[in-house]
């Protein structure tokens, strides 16, 4: 066979790795992105047996956070975004997840330290998740906002896809309930696993 | 700059020549140097992926990150046909066509490796400049091409990508395309200039050496002549 030829069938070998690979990294990258994690077991009131402590007549908002889960620095950036547009009477948490027998300093990743950046919101370790299970999260970006009497006015994610800033349904929610311009809404949650289904359900209030 | 007028279709045909060998010299050395930025931006995905986002996690386990994973497979994919092209092909048309398509798609993959950063958003107009290195208004149109389809379909089939919001316009891809849009007029402006400029150096060099041509018969012609008288007195 001449160079020649050799050389085209390789280019051509070449022509459909090259639009095989650009539709199938794409398409990989659209499921993932675009694949919500599990919605939250929400309670319709604050959870009792929380030790969270929710501002009575003013709204409460709790975000539960993976803190190695590179998707949630886009969650706190819209956090943010929500506490500057939000009344200053609103109350925020960000619960950061840390597994029991994890070394200390487990959680001190760039995602905490945004969030303890955080002008007016309060961050808790929440150490193996015993907090998240109480409120019924699963989902790294899980956010819920509660009222001034404790009733769940939103429960979801904060995020158009995960790992991605910018304007979107979730976050414009959360403002217009935070600002009584709204009542209740839902959104689906982008981020890393927290805790499965199978180790909440027992410890639900 | 003022034009030159060539008359003799000889020395047209040989600016037009000139002209084109220029170009070519030009594009090929335009193509290996993308096929290094094909590399580079291969090495700079893989390394973005690892430092960003190395990881995705289920409680206390961790898996590799999806985002390594394109970076690394979809990355030597897109990178794979300019490379070749460039190697075995460099100066051609289809080359440098593939190129611009190839660039845009290393746009797209590195605003989707950093989570759709806006500031990412600046490698597209940084590859229209550099694509408008080739002076081929052309491959500005199919980088444009690219960049248009990508945010159409990804605005009818997965809007929150682009937009953020899932009920986005239809045609607010429009909007995205029409900044795309604003810096080509220039490059192409430019780029014309570049080509009337080129074709002005090739007409004068094609001048010069017909010039140079004539005064070698001339000269040749004199010492011949001269030669002549010599051996007649002598």
């Amino acid at each position: 066979m001449s160079r020649s030829r050799i050389v085209t069938v390789v280019l051509i070998a070449a022509g459909i790795v090259w639009t095989s690979t650009v539709v199938a990294a794409f398409s990989a990258i659209r499921r993932f992105e675009s694949t919500p994690g599990l919605s939250a077991d929400a309670h319709a009131t604050w959870p009792a047996s929380s030790r969270v402590p929710r501002a009575t007549g003013a709204s409460t908002l709790v975000m539960l956070i993976h803190p190695q889960c590179s998707c949630s620095r886009a969650s706190i950036k819209e956090l943010e975004a929500i506490i500057d547009q939000s009344p200053r009477s609103m109350r925020t948490y960000v619960l950061v997840y840390r597994p029991a027998d994890a070394k200390a300093g487990w959680e001190n990743t760039d995602v905490y330290r945004a969030a303890t950046g955080l002008r007016r919101a309060q961050v808790i370790v929440d150490v193996d998740g015993s907090e998240a299970k109480r409120f019924g999260g699963f989902t790294s970006g899980q956010t819920y906002l509660y009222d001034g009497d404790g009733r769940l006015r939103f429960t979801g994610g904060i995020t158009s896809l995960r790992g991605h800033e910018g304007l979107n349904r979730g976050r414009v929610d959360v403002i217009r309930i935070a600002n009584a311009q709204e009542t209740s809404a839902t959104h689906p949650v982008f981020g890393c696993a927290i805790t499965s289904k199978t180790t909440t359900r027992g410890a639900r209030p | 700059m003022s034009s030159i007028v060539i008359e003799n279709p000889d020395v047209a045909a040989r600016a037009e020549e000139l002209r084109n060998e220029q170009l070519t010299n030009r594009r090929v050395r335009i193509d290996r140097m993308f096929a290094g930025l094909m590399l580079l931006q291969y090495a700079a995905g893989i390394i973005g992926a690892l430092v960003v986002s190395p990881y995705a996690w289920q409680g206390k386990e961790k898996v590799i990150h999806m985002h390594v994973w394109v970076a690394v497979l979809g990355g030597a994919g897109i990178t794979l046909l300019p490379l070749l092209m460039a190697i075995f092909k460099p100066g051609t048309t289809i080359t440098r066509h593939v190129i611009a398509a190839s660039q845009m798609l290393w746009s797209a993959l590195l605003i989707h490796l950093t989570g759709g950063r806006i500031e990412t958003h600046f490698h597209v107009f940084g590859s229209l400049a550099f694509l408008a290195f080739y002076l081929d208004w052309g491959v500005i149109l199919t980088a444009t091409i690219v960049v248009a389809a990508d945010h159409f379909l990804r605005g009818v089939f997965w809007p929150e990508s682009v937009y953020g919001i899932a009920n986005a316009e239809w045609w607010r891809f429009l909007e995205h395309a029409a900044w795309v849009a604003f810096e080509d007029v220039f490059l192409v402006w430019s780029i014309l200039l570049g080509q009337r400029e080129a074709g002005q150096a090739a007409e004068r060099q094609a001048a010069i050496e017909h010039l140079s041509e004539q005064e070698q018969l001339k000269t040749a012609a004199l010492e011949m002549a001269l030669a002549e008288m010599q051996g007649a007195t002598a």
